[in-house]
């Protein structure tokens, strides 16, 4: 009986093929089984449309736009404040600080002071040129490209795996 | 008086800052939202606190939504899901709630005939007492079916499923609440006689 049911609901709610539509319909044309499930079924489909909507109390709208009211209210300050007005603010900090600077540093005279640095005799400065040009700088600055590739690859792994969680 | 835009442009113009625009919506959907809402909390009050919040969930989330499902649809995700928050809050199991139901179900009937006004007994009032007797879901399932205007395909949507499961899923709630609103009215003639 259920699947009886089963095919009648599909038929009446139109889910099934074409083929099964034409199927159901000719069972019920012929079969009295059918027909008389089909038109309790139908009846039964017509009754659960009848169904009424609950109705909420008269100030529900009123209340829902209160509640919105409130909560942009109690909105942080860091949320509400638009983030355009912030970076105004820093660039004006940034750019009279920097003015500032450079008054500062071209008010400055610094034509009478000698800086003369003498190192003891026993010290001597390492060669920087040779130091540059040698194998040994050569390698470093491989296993660095390298050591870099191989990190960077890293995060980015870590971060694809990460979106896709 | 209920605004004629659709719901698209009640978005817009919501997004665009315009309130009443928002109450418009609310006021074109509370309805459905609300007895959703009662098909999980059971009562008036509870039901009207889900409802409120899935509002301000949905107007909080407005500018993701992307349109490409319909606005009912995905508000009725929402409440779907804030409805099931809530019973997981009020530590109502879904599998206990049969039991409890059996409570419910006695309280419903009694509070029925106290107000003893039998003349005013549609067939739509069984319809409705059968639906309150139903699990959640069950009810859930109807009532998006019967008055969401959804189709299985937005109801899996909305309810985070597949549409073969919902097919199932309303073929069964079909069958309980026949037997329910039987029951119902099977009592309702005893009682009578």
């Amino acid at each position: 009986m259920n699947e009886i049911e089963e095919k009648l609901w599909n038929y009446i709610d139109g889910t099934c093929t074409q083929a099964e539509q034409e199927a159901i319909a000719r069972l019920i044309a012929n079969d009295e089984l059918y027909a008389k499930k089909y038109q309790e079924l139908l009846a039964l489909n017509q009754e659960f449309a009848l169904m009424e909507l609950d109705e909420p109390p008269m100030a529900f709208t009123f209340n829902v736009m209160e509640a919105i009211r409130t909560e942009n209210a109690l909105q942080p300050l860091k949320a509400a404040i638009d983030k355009r007005i912030i970076k105004g603010i820093a660039i004006f900090f940034t750019v009279t600080i920097v003015a500032l600077l450079v008054m500062a540093f071209s008010s400055i005279d610094i034509s009478g002071i000698k800086f003369d640095v003498t190192l003891p005799a026993n010290i001597k400065l390492p060669n920087a040129g040779g130091i540059l040009s040698s194998a040994f700088m050569k390698w470093f600055l491989i296993f660095d490209v390298v050591l870099a590739l191989f990190l960077t690859d890293a995060y980015l792994r870590r971060r694809k795996t990460t979106k896709q969680v | 008086m209920q605004s004629k835009l659709s719901d698209i442009e009640l978005i817009q113009q919501t997004l665009a800052g315009n309130q009443s625009a928002y109450a418009d919506l609310v006021k074109r959907h509370q309805r459905f939202v609300f007895t959703l809402a009662l098909r999980f909390a059971k009562g008036r009050e509870d039901a009207e606190e889900i409802a409120q919040d899935c509002f301000v969930k949905a107007y909080r989330s407005l500018s993701s939504f992307q349109g490409q499902s319909k606005f009912s649809t995905w508000l009725y995700s929402i409440v779907y899901t804030t409805a099931m928050t809530f019973l997981r809050k009020k530590r109502i199991a879904t599998d206990s709630i049969d039991d409890e139901h059996t409570f419910i179900q006695v309280e419903h009937h009694e509070s029925g005939y106290d107000t003893d006004n039998l003349e005013n007994k549609s067939r739509s009032f069984y319809l409705n007492q059968a639906i309150e007797q139903l699990l959640p879901d069950d009810a859930t399932i109807i009532t998006l079916f019967y008055k969401g205007e959804q189709s299985l395909e937005e109801i899996a949507q909305t309810l985070g499923i597949e549409a073969n499961t919902v097919k199932v899923k309303l073929f069964r709630a079909r069958q309980r609440l026949k037997e329910k609103l039987e029951r119902n009215l099977k009592q309702e003639v005893k009682e009578l006689i």
